[in-house]
């Protein structure tokens, strides 16, 4: 009995010790899944492009805005599936780093003060015994050792489809900005062409008014160029620091120390357990 | 392998509304140009022929934002996978969560039998409350959560 009892005390006070550096790492990286509302943001101004630019296009040029407009917004759909996979992931992986998840220590310390509480009581061995074992089960199965454990499955089996996903969002910005400059420039243009014929005497009003609308839009689309390179920015970061919390995962499997840089476009996955699925992927 | 087609061709696209997009920025410079030179613009370019000429401007750049979604919708045609295993990663993290938080309510329903068991074992009923009473409020919140 006194050994069950002292074996207990000993494993409560191990379960309560390790380093919680890579879970507090790995938190603070999932905290940044909002930065990519961003992405979300723009893809469904890109989606919305031909409502902005009607008011300025000729007859023939609405007409044509119209089949792009329905390709636009046959995408849509794609855009936002991207976006909830990639933050689904990094909410899981947030979850699963979640403070005291794995953490036991609590109720192994419960269940032996609740042995320690009734000694003598004629509770027998026996009880105690398989009481300890449950003990022992929780310790060996919980404790950040097997967070960590689990955290470091996730991250390797998720390093090529987040970073593949991250790559796709990435270039969907791109696309996105390039679609907003020529935006831009249809609006901006038709007011810088048809401006200087209504500046004249019997006019003013008109010219007035069309310039004062040219500043509110050249200011508007002055943001929203920022905003567009400040999405890309967030998606790049997000990767980058993703690949930097697989470089430092330890141990190191034998053949990831010699990964080529994560930047570069030929870049191998760790090994991971999903290489067949990887492999098996088109 | 459809994959890795469908990168240069993305690129491809993408390359092509580029230089469409860069010849209606040169258009749309020299159209500016014409209409700084003269004044008062009545006497040079009239202006149906400074809207004929920006219609041609505004349709080099609808036909590249034309090819810039269709690299979008190219860029996405590998992803379905991708976005899969993502989703699939994130339902495993859910599940692990789950069975950790049946393992700390086991380990609760474990702790409190043990002080019923004790209190019984001890023949002292009046310490059979507390621990009869915990055990009770656990598996009904257990199963409200259940049935949740």
């Amino acid at each position: 009995m006194r050994t069950i009892l002292s074996c207990i005390a000993l494993l409560a006070l191990l379960a309560g010790c390790a380093s919680e550096s890579r879970l507090a790492e790995v938190r603070g990286f999932a905290d940044e899944a909002p930065k990519l509302a961003g992405f979300a943001d723009l893809s469904a101004r890109f989606r919305d492009t031909y409502k902005r630019e009607q008011p300025y296009l000729s007859a023939e040029a609405d007409a044509r805005e119209q089949a792009i407009d329905s390709k636009r917004h046959q995408a849509y759909p794609d855009f936002v599936a991207l976006h909830e996979a990639v933050t689904a992931y990094l909410r899981g992986l947030g979850a699963l780093a979640g403070k005291g998840r794995y953490d036991f220590s609590g109720e192994v310390r419960a269940m032996s003060a609740g042995i320690q509480a009734w000694p003598d009581t004629g509770l027998l061995d026996r009880h105690v015994d398989a009481y300890a074992r449950l003990v022992r089960l929780m310790v060996r199965y919980g404790g950040l050792r097997e967070q960590d454990k689990a955290l470091q499955a996730m991250l390797r089996d998720g390093y090529r489809p987040l970073q593949d996903a991250l790559d796709a969002m990435h270039t969907l910005l791109r696309y996105f900005n390039k679609n907003h400059d020529n935006e831009q420039r249809i609006v901006m243009g038709m007011l810088a062409v048809e401006i200087p014929y209504a500046d004249t005497p019997q006019s003013r009003l008109l010219a007035a008014l069309a310039k004062s609308h040219q500043q509110e839009k050249a200011g508007e689309y002055r943001l929203l160029g920022l905003r567009h390179t400040l999405a890309a920015k967030n998606v790049d970061a997000l990767r980058a620091r993703h690949a930097q919390l697989l470089r430092g995962l330890a141990p190191a499997p034998e053949d990831y120390g010699a990964t080529p840089p994560i930047y570069a476009p030929a870049a191998q996955p760790p090994a991971s357990p999903t290489a067949a699925l990887q492999g098996a992927r088109p | 392998m459809n994959q890795t087609a469908a990168v240069p061709r993305n690129h491809d696209l993408e390359a092509l509304a580029d230089s469409l997009s860069a010849c209606a920025d040169e258009l749309h410079a020299r159209l500016m140009r014409a209409l700084r030179r003269q004044q008062p613009v009545e006497a040079g370019l009239s202006q149906g022929a400074a809207q004929a000429l920006f219609e041609h401007e505004v349709a080099l750049r609808q036909q590249a934002n034309n090819l810039y979604v269709e690299a979008a919708a190219i860029a996405l045609d590998g992803m379905g996978a991708t976005q899969q295993e993502l989703l699939e990663l994130a339902a495993q993290a859910r599940r692990t969560i789950r069975g950790i938080k049946r393992s700390k309510d086991l380990a609760g329903v474990a702790a409190d039998l043990l002080g019923v068991a004790a209190a019984v074992a001890a023949m002292q009923p009046e310490r059979l409350l507390t621990p009869l009473q915990n055990l009770k409020s656990r598996l009904a919140s257990l199963h409200d959560e259940n049935s949740a």
